[in-house]
């Protein structure tokens, strides 16, 4: 068969591939390890990485670095191992390392992450950090090389390391009205900056204390110390924290609220506002009042947004069916604000950070149930290549699809005349700080934001 | 060192050129003791003692031999690259997207996802072995794409895992019809990962090119480059040659013809390698001078191209009119940042490239961090050597330090140093500018290259300038995750230090090679 090799033609995609393989490509997500990104979310947490030469920059670089540009100064401490530690074991090479992080780093927390390597060669990685442990050192230690599963598996690793290892044993009195939240997974989604200070900003307007844990607005370790005052555990996503809820729930005796869908828009977050009040037994009145402040300000926006949404569907084709291609949390989350605050269809929706078995029928249920007149039908999918086989084998004639995706459907959202939004790993056309796309705030950005790349796509360059 | 072509693996570049990554001292040293240690008189009456690698107990991540693999592998045209690896190796690919849609858009390419796959290795893969993975993924990576080659990168746990890909890649390459070609780089096995340029030039020479060529181009220029614009192109046009640029996003039919250029120039000396290779094994001479950065290199990269190429006859008119082309501009730039000072934190080449340019620009280097140091090249020709020619033209480095990217060290040297603005790769202009020192990051291989590169960077550096207000904000409300005894080091190297003996002399932890 000829093939042409000009630097500008495409290769034809010949045969009809239908089976799903351990192959993988586009990937969007990294690999256990990749939680030391969950380490350094934590103010002055620092993670010590025990792999591999490139295994450290290469999950920062590309989680942090590049995927909204959320950061990218890499300092993180690693063995870089090398043929020694291959044939030799490594242990000895990382208590040296170890030592010397603690001459010349400044942290409150160290967390010993290992790759495929050390944990291939089988180093007793726990002798080496306990000898720092007994010494009252803070220092805890996870095996999370790579081949032992993802980054959010890993992050789930990492915090419990931490509970376990530093945190550690308590049976004082509960503080009420305290949470601690599980959520977003950071750095992997760009958002989680803003999303994690709006989620605390809506809990904290209906009289919580809340622990966020990760992110600028946490306290850092003397907010993890506190974690077992909380009076409960609010997990806020489709299914990650659930692991980490449940483990507490059975060390702590801390009972756990779980709201698969984060909330984005009035009509969710005022739902969710006073779920939790009901849960926690919170002044009823208080939130009432926190919520008629909060969607005032947000239906005001949402009324000048009008004269744009109505005014300009000839003009603009604006979207009138999204496909969303991320991860569960914002998937069914953008999903619910799509179809019940805008209208538009769901035309597909996959999940692709490979949820574990248990967690997938009660993802499906939700989106079954993602309005009252409208229901939803979800693919859990990884491989990138299945990924857009399946959108692209979809009929969308009739609409205009908006995409929430990736930078890996940059070509696609093109050839589907629609319009790409970025909101998950790799984010490499988004430069993101502060923004927010849940809540009642982030709600506005979000429509900001897809309404923007419409105009901007239907005008002159 | 002889190229041996018969294995699929390379030996790594400390092996083969006596690679250092942790040396601190003064600049001219560094080039005596190299060439002393490894030259080809080795120390036959030349000053210089043996080069010796000083120990660090604190390392940083940096990058390893596969992500620079992979990201030569994928800008072949035609490619489909296998990452065999657990999912982990496979967060390059963001990285190698983001790349690829740069050169995309300055090349004129047609949008598209770099074909990379991953074996997505797991944990049984590591009891049971993982070649029944790859294989299926060879023949995914057939049906999805009909790809021209099927590049295949191990990874540090195939390595160890001990699977035998040599053979499968030569199995499915007879079944499928289609170049299957591993490349075996392990990141355990090389200290620096410039090893991975000379794995993906083995690659090349040993099952991309014509082995048979039938005629010799006498106007084609092999160019090995990292990526990026091309600038060659016009640069060798105006001596009526034609450039074949590889590496950096060449197809299939120009790595055949490989073996039939008049002369190869590596742009950067990471790929000496796949010159020194075609040289040896098919009289490609290649051209061995110092890369062409600042006037003096570029004029004399120029005649010995005109050189290899018989064409000295107009190579002066050439000069001459490009540095007329040029003054003007040149003048300006001298002009604005005369006398400022500038500190360099880069791979080898750039790093000596970038002391020719800025110094052409009449700015001040006192200090200088290079990733790595190679004491010779493949070619094995200290006359190539060009952090020699960088100070043999515009003077000494009194604080030169090698250190593969570690950004502890770099604070201490720019702490140091003190200088008006940075040019580095690798994220170090983010530590610069919360030191308040403006920083460039030089994302693109070929900026600093010729007459038009040192323009640039002199644009660079004023554009960079600008950005001192941002800088200096952010300084002050900028901490950095290290001890005050750190913060207050002027010693890159202050962790290394032995304690003080009882002579009273405190030692440098060195290891000689």
């Amino acid at each position: 068969m000829p093939i042409s090799l000009a630097n500008n033609e495409l290769l034809p995609i010949i045969e009809d591939v239908v089976e799903k393989t351990n192959s993988i490509e586009q990937v969007r997500y990294i690999c256990s390890m990749g939680s030391l990104a969950s380490v350094l979310a934590i103010p002055r947490a620092t993670p010590i990485t025990h792999c591999g030469p490139g295994c450290a920059n290469k999950q920062m670089g590309s989680i942090a670095g590049l995927n909204g540009y959320q950061g990218g100064e890499f300092y993180i401490p690693s063995t870089n191992a090398t043929e020694q530690e291959v044939v030799f074991g490594g242990a000895v090479r990382l208590n040296e390392l170890i030592e010397a992080t603690l001459k010349i780093m400044d942290s409150d927390l160290f967390v010993v992450l290992t790759g495929c390597i050390s944990d291939l060669v089988g180093d007793d990685v726990g002798s080496v950090v306990r000898k720092y442990q007994k010494q009252g050192v803070p220092i805890v230690y996870a095996e999370t090389g790579g081949f032992r599963g993802n980054n959010f598996t890993g992050h789930e690793l990492i915090t419990r390391a931490i509970i376990d290892q530093f945190v550690g044993d308590y049976d004082g009195p509960r503080e009420t009205g305290s949470v601690n939240i599980w959520s977003l997974l950071p750095f992997q989604n760009p958002f989680w900056r803003g999303d994690f200070t709006e989620i605390k900003r809506v809990l904290e307007g209906i009289g919580l204390k809340v622990n966020i844990l990760f992110g600028q607005e946490s306290a850092g370790v003397s907010e993890w110390k506190n974690l077992p005052k909380a009076q409960f555990n609010l997990v806020l996503s489709p299914w990650l924290g659930l692991t980490t809820a449940k483990h507490l729930e059975k060390k702590y005796g801390q009972p756990f609220l779980h709201v698969p869908i984060i909330p984005i828009g009035a009509d969710q977050t005022s739902a969710f506002l006073r779920q939790v009040t009901q849960y926690a037994g919170l002044d009823e009145a208080r939130t009432e009042a926190f919520i008629a402040a909060e969607e005032k300000h947000y239906f005001n926006y949402l009324k000048d947004f009008a004269g744009f949404y109505t005014g300009y569907t000839c003009q603009y084709h604006l979207p009138s069916l999204s496909v969303v291609l991320s991860e569960s949390a914002y998937n069914l989350a953008i999903t619910k604000f799509i179809v019940n605050q805008l209208g538009l269809t769901p035309g597909r929706q996959i999940i692709t950070e490979n949820p574990p078995e248990e967690f997938r029928d009660a993802i499906r249920a939700e989106f079954r149930n993602i309005a009252e007149d409208v229901t939803a039908e979800v693919d859990f999918e990884e491989d990138g290549y299945f990924i857009h086989k399946r959108v692209q084998e979809t009929d969308f004639s009739d609409h205009t699809p908006v995409v929430f995706g990736t930078t890996w459907e940059g070509e696609l959202a093109k050839n589907l005349k629609g319009f790409l939004v970025e909101v998950g790993y790799p984010s490499t056309d988004e430069v993101v700080l502060s923004r927010s796309y849940i809540g009642y705030r982030g709600a506005l950005a979000l429509l900001e934001k897809i309404y923007t790349t419409v105009v901007r796509a239907s005008t002159a360059a | 060192m002889t190229i041996n072509l018969k294995t699929s693996e390379v030996p790594n570049r400390e092996q083969r050129l006596g690679t250092i990554i942790r040396w601190e001292g003064v600049a001219s040293d560094l080039v005596l003791d190299s060439h002393a240690t490894y030259g080809p008189k080795k120390n036959c009456g030349q000053q210089g003692r043996k080069l010796c690698e000083l120990d660090s107990p604190f390392t940083q991540g940096n990058m390893c031999a596969e992500c620079v693999t992979i990201g030569q592998g994928i800008m072949i045209k035609g490619s489909v690259v296998i990452q065999h690896s657990p999912i982990g190796c496979a967060a390059i690919q963001a990285m190698i997207s983001r790349l690829n849609r740069d050169m995309t858009n300055q090349r004129g390419w047609k949008l598209e996802n770099p074909r990379l796959i991953c074996s997505n290795l797991t944990e049984d893969d590591m009891v049971f072995g993982g070649l029944a993975k790859l294989e299926q993924t060879i023949r995914d990576a057939w049906k999805r794409y009909h790809p021209a080659v099927i590049l295949i990168a191990t990874s540090c746990a195939t390595g160890i895992i001990g699977d035998d890909v040599d053979s499968l890649s030569s199995k499915l390459e007879a079944e499928i019809g289609v170049k299957v070609v591993p490349m075996h780089c392990e990141g355990f096995r090389a200290k620096h990962w410039s090893s991975g340029f000379d794995i993906s030039g083995h690659a090349i020479l040993r099952q991309l090119v014509n082995k048979n060529p039938t005629k010799k181009q006498d106007d084609l220029v092999n160019v090995l480059h990292l990526g990026g614009p091309d600038i060659y192109t016009p640069m060798l046009a105006k001596l009526g040659l034609r450039c074949n640029l590889v590496m950096g996003g060449s197809t299939m039919s120009q790595l055949e013809q490989l073996p039939e250029a008049a002369a190869t120039a590596a742009m950067c000396t990471v790929l000496s390698y796949l010159a020194a290779g075609l040289e040896q094994e098919y009289g490609v001479p290649e051209v061995k001078v110092p890369t062409p950065y600042g006037l003096k290199a570029t004029d004399e990269w120029l005649r010995e191209v005109a050189r290899i190429t018989h064409r000295e006859d107009r190579v002066e008119e050439v000069i001459a009119s490009e540095h007329a082309r040029i003054k003007p501009q040149l003048d300006r730039l001298r002009k604005d940042l005369k006398g400022k000072k500038g500190y360099i934190a880069a791979g080898a080449t750039f790093a000596h490239g970038l002391i020719a340019d800025l110094r052409e620009l009449e700015v001040e280097v006192d200090g200088v961090l290079s990733f790595h140091h190679d004491p010779v090249y493949d070619s094995n020709d200290v006359e190539q050597d060009m952090l020699a020619e960088a100070i043999q033209t515009f003077g000494d480095v009194p604080h030169y330090t090698v250190s593969i990217s570690q950004h502890f060290q770099a604070y201490t040297s720019l702490h140091r140093s003190k200088p008006d603005f940075i040019i580095a790769r690798h994220n170090m202009a983010a530590l610069a500018a919360s030191l308040g020192i403006p920083g460039a990051q030089i994302r693109f291989f070929n900026d600093g290259v010729g007459y038009d590169g040192l323009l640039r960077i002199g644009e660079l550096i004023r554009r960079t300038l600008l950005t001192k207000k941002f800088s200096q904000s952010l300084a002050a409300h900028s901490s950095l995750p290290y001890k005050q005894w750190w913060l207050d080091q002027t010693d890159p190297f202050a962790l290394s230090r032995k304690e003080v003996t009882p002579e009273g002399n405190s030692h440098a932890n060195f290891s000689c090679q």
